[in-house]
């Protein structure tokens, strides 16, 4: 998980004190559950579930109702993502780390369901879950890290909903290669976009390890595209990932060299 | 042992948000005027009208709180502290993180040192919380996105630098 999550509300004009009143109410639940989240399946900490599980201090029926229902999930991912995503071939033992910190954000967002506002956004270290729209009512436009030059954009997305990137630039690299147990990414950095954001993640870290053949198994899932940048600086996508329409003239210079032209 | 999730939380424009960065659930309060105001004119109360309610946001702006703003409770003004953590081995080369606190909540995360080539940069880099300085910084760039995927600048090193200014300062 993220160190730092960071929650971006857009309001509607005029919000009242009612409204911030509420708000607080929602973030204080937001926190509360990433916390929990933190809390029963951090692989850091010695007390936590998971980790009393992979030291096999407890059973399966011993765990937490979260803890199973993200096992299902990952079981889920497993078979979508062809096996390479696979949380029980991990140094140690079950670490659904590559699913988890997505879920938790999901899971925050559910928090505002409900508030009158044009959307908010939860971004947990660069998986972002979404609800709306910017007050413009155009989608969020989310930027996608230059994996060669993380100060720099490789391509900019629209956003309905989720997207996870996962890379081994990224601190605390978990991308190992299920099948041999090594660590491994055969691309510099995969993105994912689709309505869930856990199995966007365990999408993401599929393809990081994958490589460019792991494009084969989001192209059918209805709802989910993917971007991978190789080590080359190459990008490689699913035929209807989300770029962002380079015609609009606020998109910066550096967006200009790596957007794709609007597409009818 | 890794810390619990810091969640930084603001409103964006329309509403001009004062954040309070905790290390337990985050707070929201509003003050009238701008974002960029410096924290003596922070002052704020929970039932302060929103000052901008009426002004259509400016376009590409995300008045989400910097963290450059504090909030102090009437009467009760805190002690502002600082600490600095020790200078950690990061992505691309060398950096401390300072904490600005009042009371025990913290106020403001900022590298105090960083060296990333050949020209190490002694002085404060920013104003705004470090862990979102990079997506800050892309977005100044790139004009009009509300977030970036991938990246991530909390580095190991940045998260020990941090946790050790923490302890410091007891929070």
């Amino acid at each position: 998980m993220g160190t730092v999550i960071t929650i971006d509300v857009y309001p509607l004009p005029g919000a009242d004190d009612a409204w911030t009143a509420d708000l607080r109410r929602r973030l204080d639940r937001a926190g509360l559950v990433l916390r929990c989240a933190d809390d029963v399946f951090s692989t850091w900490r010695p007390a936590s579930p998971v980790s009393r599980l992979r030291r096999g201090e407890i059973s399966i029926s011993d765990v937490p109702p979260e803890v199973t229902a993200v096992m299902s999930a990952c079981q889920a991912a497993r078979r979508v993502s062809g096996g390479w995503f696979d949380p029980w071939a991990m140094p140690g033992g079950f670490d659904p780390t590559g699913y988890v910190k997505g879920w938790a954000a999901q899971q925050a967002l559910a928090a505002f369901d409900g508030l009158a506002m044009h959307g908010v956004l939860v971004n947990a270290a660069g998986d972002i879950a979404s609800t709306g729209r910017q007050p413009s009512g155009s989608p969020f436009r989310i930027g996608i890290a230059d994996p060669g030059e993380p100060r720099r954009l490789a391509a900019v997305a629209e956003l309905t909903g989720c997207i996870a990137t996962s890379g081994t630039y990224e601190r605390g690299s978990h991308l190992v290669d299920p099948h041999s147990g090594l660590p491994a990414a055969r691309v510099a950095s995969a993105s994912v976009t689709g309505p869930d954001l856990g199995l966007a993640d365990a999408l993401a870290t599929a393809i990081a390890v994958a490589g460019t053949e792991g494009l084969d198994l989001v192209e059918p899932l209805a709802g989910y595209e993917a971007l991978v940048i190789s080590w080359d600086g190459r990008r490689h996508s699913t035929s209807q990932f989300p770029f962002a329409q380079i015609s609009d003239a606020a998109v910066g210079r550096l967006c200009q060299e790596f957007c794709s032209p609007a597409t009818t | 042992m890794r810390r619990a999730p810091i969640v930084i939380a603001g409103t964006v424009a329309g509403l001009i948000a004062v954040l309070e960065f905790h290390t337990t659930p985050p707070k929201v309060t509003l003050a009238g005027g701008s974002a960029l105001q410096p924290a003596a004119n922070s002052s704020t109360s929970a039932t302060s009208p929103p000052a901008s309610g009426k002004s259509p946001p400016r376009k590409g702006a995300r008045h989400r709180a910097t963290a450059s703003s504090t909030a102090k409770p009437a009467g009760t003004p805190a002690a502002t502290r600082t600490a600095t953590g020790p200078r950690v081995n990061y992505n691309y080369g060398v950096l401390s993180v300072k904490v600005t606190a009042s009371g025990r909540k913290i106020s403001k995360i900022s590298i105090a040192y960083l060296d990333d080539s050949a020209d190490p940069r002694s002085q404060m880099i920013d104003e705004q919380a470090i862990p979102i300085l990079e997506q800050q910084a892309l977005q100044a760039q790139s004009a009009n996105i509300q977030g970036v995927s991938g990246a991530s600048f909390t580095s190991e090193g940045f998260e020990q630098s941090l946790q050790s200014a923490l302890r410091s300062l007891d929070i």
